[in-house]
């Protein structure tokens, strides 16, 4: 018997709770999964791809997340990486690294990169989440992470509350990648903490990609809903 | 150039070591050019820096071992160095020298004295010396760090990393005195791998060793002037003569604390106000503390309306302003931790409850706001065991209020053993008679508490049944989490409804004018502990209006808790009437 990572209460088996579980899975009786990026659309629509897919397929193989941007696991994604307490790596990364394991598309990737924060914001919050989550992924998967080779060259306007175009242009040219043979021929497995328009993910893909990697997938905490 | 607000300002720094008067003397800095500056013009020379950087965290335990190991005065610099890489061998260090930066001059005074006075009874992070700086309308163009650290070097102020190192290495955090819920991983803003974060007190901002905390003990005294509370309405013989007493306990200054044991409803914020009049008379600041952010808010205003000529600031999580000035401090026990030896009196409010209870980490922020020699009032109508034991024992002097202001006795609970009573398919005859007498006869409103939130759908289920058609009106049901809480918490003071039924949530700060109380299985005894069955009961018979409430236990067992709280009432009462303190019903 131990305490519930999320809401502390006691509970008998498992990291959570039975209620904080729950509320987690909660979303797929109302969401269907885009079989690409992963995102979230109502059960009504019937397409196996988002309309963004539809419209561009992104550059990443595949992507998944434990769950939508909403409830329980939009307040405890921001009592992690606002509040900073990073104890709570722990429970997200295994949820992340079950999301990872149940979906035969990932495969085996061979190396995973956290998705970097530039210097000035790294000083700031004085820890990169992705990283967190990356490392713990790795421990439970038994798969190599590479640190500190994807780099973000300047601090940029924080993605929250920009528009999907001012995203895409916030990221243009941003991101850089040091000792490309670490990652040549590999498939990369991604990992950060929320993707909503997936620019992010996209930018570093595009990187990971030109400097060789065979593929490239993304897994993150939270997604976006349709 | 001051840092921006955004902005947080991580320590990091060199050691540095010169002689002095003959004696050699080591200290760390985040800029050595002002330090080099201010020993200097006190006769210092052979100044030498020492790289790499460190975090303020390791600098601090590396000097703070170097001096209790005894500074010898005839080592050379490169045996100075050698001793200190043996300290610092647990996190990896080695030492070279590097050359000095030139000597600073010394901040403008005027700046110092402002920042000192800011300071003054407090123990901040830079950033919030800076919002201090701002709340008060005051501006300086120095580095606020300098500044900070000038204050240091003359002894004005103290500087501690945030979580720093015992002696024997371990990781604390000197904010909070936390020392279980810490986090250790390589820090972006440092880059080391001895930066801890301390989880504990992360409401209040991040605690880490590359954090500087910079702490003043409050100097200056008030003028002594005579102050009388205004109260809306006479004190009660009870309440004047615990007032009385609470006032000579302040006043004497003899004993260091002292317990106001009082049953709940009985006014204990008048009779505190004894002491507190006492305390702000002599000059003395004085500190109300209250673990729940409700109460801040209620007293508050009523201790304006006693005081109106005296500053008081209501400090709590949703307050803008978190630095105003004041003699009368009212705050969570959380705010408190950015005191620091500034009060003379500090009076705890409701001392047995969360947080506090079994909260080391708060008596230890508690302990620190006061002054060297203040004197802590501790308030509740149900001590913790420790204190008990204390006042048993002659060495806490206590000062009994067992009466409510009404001058009625405390309703006694009448214990009702029931097996299996919810299986029986029919509201058992106690209870039919304990609802009738309340809900009919006496048109008051019952609270009925269960010991488990997933208790309380299944009662209100159960409940409801027995009410035929109007059930689903007559019945609510509400715990901590609920979402719809406050609403019908909001409905049921308003008396849309006679039955709530709820968790021990509500142990606390409920007041109805025509309340009676029910505690189903009371005898699970994890939750229903002798306290908390005395805090139930305890929101029964309040008002004047209906100071003859019906309070009932129902259990498959008379607990010893049970038996302990019932004690415990009757002999309040009994303490009561024999004061002469209560009326007759008649």
């Amino acid at each position: 018997m131990g305490r519930c990572s999320f809401c502390v209460r006691w509970s008998y088996g498992g990291i959570l709770c039975p209620n904080c579980a729950g509320a987690l899975e909660a979303w797929k009786k109302e969401f269907r999964v885009c079989l690409l990026c992963g995102r979230l659309m109502s059960k009504d629509i019937s397409l196996e791809l988002c309309p963004r897919c539809l419209e561009e397929k992104p550059p990443f193989r595949l992507a998944r997340a434990v769950g939508p941007y909403r409830g329980l696991l939009k307040d405890v994604i921001l009592e992690f990486k606002y509040k900073g307490r990073r104890s709570l790596y722990k429970p997200l990364g295994y949820l992340l690294a079950q999301v990872v394991a149940a979906e035969p598309l990932f495969g085996k990737p061979h190396v995973i990169i956290p998705v970097p924060l530039a210097r000035e914001r790294l000083k700031q919050r004085a820890f990169n989440q992705a990283e967190l989550l990356a490392r713990e992924v790795g421990r439970l998967l038994g798969l190599k992470v590479v640190e500190h080779i994807l780099l973000k060259e300047r601090d940029t306007t924080p993605q929250a509350g920009l528009s999907r175009k001012e995203r895409w242009a916030n990221l243009k040219d941003i991101f850089t990648l040091e000792a490309p043979s670490l990652i040549k021929g590999q498939d990369v497995l991604l990992v950060d903490d929320v993707l909503t328009t997936g620019a992010t993910a996209t930018a570093c893909t595009i990187v990971l990609l030109q400097a060789g990697a065979r593929s490239v997938s993304v897994a993150t905490l939270a997604t976006g809903v349709f | 150039m001051i840092p921006s607000q955004n902005k947080i300002f991580c320590w990091q720094g060199y050691l540095y070591f010169f002689v002095l008067g003959g004696r050699l003397k080591v200290g760390f800095s985040h800029r050595p050019g002002l330090d080099r500056g201010f020993w200097e013009a006190r006769g210092a020379r052979s100044f030498e820096l020492l790289s790499p950087q460190l975090n303020l965290g390791v600098a601090h335990f590396l000097v703070k071992n170097i001096y209790s190991r005894g500074l010898d005065q005839r080592l050379s610099p490169h045996q100075l160095k050698c001793r200190l890489e043996a300290l610092g061998r647990r996190f990896g260090l080695s030492f070279y020298f590097q050359p000095a930066d030139p000597p600073l001059p010394s901040p403008p005074e005027e700046e110092l004295k402002l920042v000192r006075e800011i300071l003054s009874g407090r123990l901040l992070f830079l950033e919030e010396v800076e919002r201090a700086l701002e709340e008060n309308g005051i501006k300086i163009g120095s580095s606020l760090p300098d500044l900070l650290h000038y204050l240091y070097l003359q002894g004005e102020c103290e500087l501690w990393p945030a979580v720093a190192f015992n002696d024997q290495g371990l990781p604390f955090c000197q904010r909070c005195g936390g020392r279980e819920k810490l986090f250790k991983a390589r820090c972006g803003a440092c880059g080391s791998q001895f930066c801890y974060v301390c989880e504990d007190c992360l409401e209040l901002g991040e605690a880490r060793s590359c954090r500087a905390l910079y702490a003043r003990a409050e100097w200056k005294r008030n003028l002594k002037q005579y102050i009388r509370p205004h109260f809306l309405f006479p004190l009660h013989p009870a309440q004047r003569e615990a007032y009385e007493r609470v006032a000579e306990f302040v006043t004497q200054g003899r004993e260091p604390r002292c317990l106001v044991w009082a049953v709940c409803g009985a006014g204990k914020t008048e009779v505190a106000c004894g002491a507190i009049a006492a305390a702000l008379s002599q000059g003395r600041e004085v500190l109300y503390a209250s673990p729940r952010r409700e109460v801040v808010k209620e007293i508050y205003p009523r201790l304006k309306e006693a005081f109106p000529g005296i500053r008081i600031a209501a400090l709590h999580g949703e307050t803008s302003l978190k630095f105003p000035p004041a003699e009368l401090v009212v705050a969570t026990v959380h705010q408190v931790l950015r005191f620091y030896q500034r009060f003379d009196l500090v009076i705890l409010d409701e001392v047995d409850a969360f947080p506090l209870t079994g909260d080391s980490r708060l008596y230890y922020a508690l302990e620190r706001c006061r002054r060297a020699y203040g004197q802590v009032l501790y308030l509740t109508a149900t001590p913790p065991p420790k204190l008990v034991i204390e006042a048993r024992r002659n060495t806490l002097p206590v000062v009994y209020l067992p009466a409510r202001y009404h001058g009625y006795p405390l309703p006694e609970p009448e214990l009702f053993v029931l097996r299996n009573f919810k299986a029986q398919g029919r509201l058992p005859f106690p209870l039919q008679k304990f609802f009738q007498l309340s809900l009919v006869a006496d048109r008051a409103q019952v609270m009925v508490f269960v010991p488990t939130v997933e208790l309380v759908q299944d009662t209100v289920s159960w409940l409801r049944s027995f009410f035929g058609a109007e059930g689903e009106k007559c019945v609510q049901g509400c715990y901590a989490a609920s979402p719809e809480r406050e609403e019908v918490l909001t409905s049921f003071r308003r008396g849309a409804f006679p039955v709530l039924v709820t968790t021990t949530v509500m142990e606390r700060g409920v007041t109805l004018p025509r309340l009676n109380v029910l505690v189903l299985f009371a005898d699970h005894r994890h939750v229903f502990d002798e306290n908390t069955l005395i805090q139930l009961a305890g929101r029964a018979g309040r008002s004047s209006e209906y100071p003859r409430a019906r309070v009932g236990f129902v259990a498959r067992k008379i607990s010893p808790e049970m038996a302990k709280a019932l004690e415990t009432i009757r002999w309040f009462n009994c303490m009561a009437r024999e004061k002469g303190y209560l009326k007759s019903y008649i």
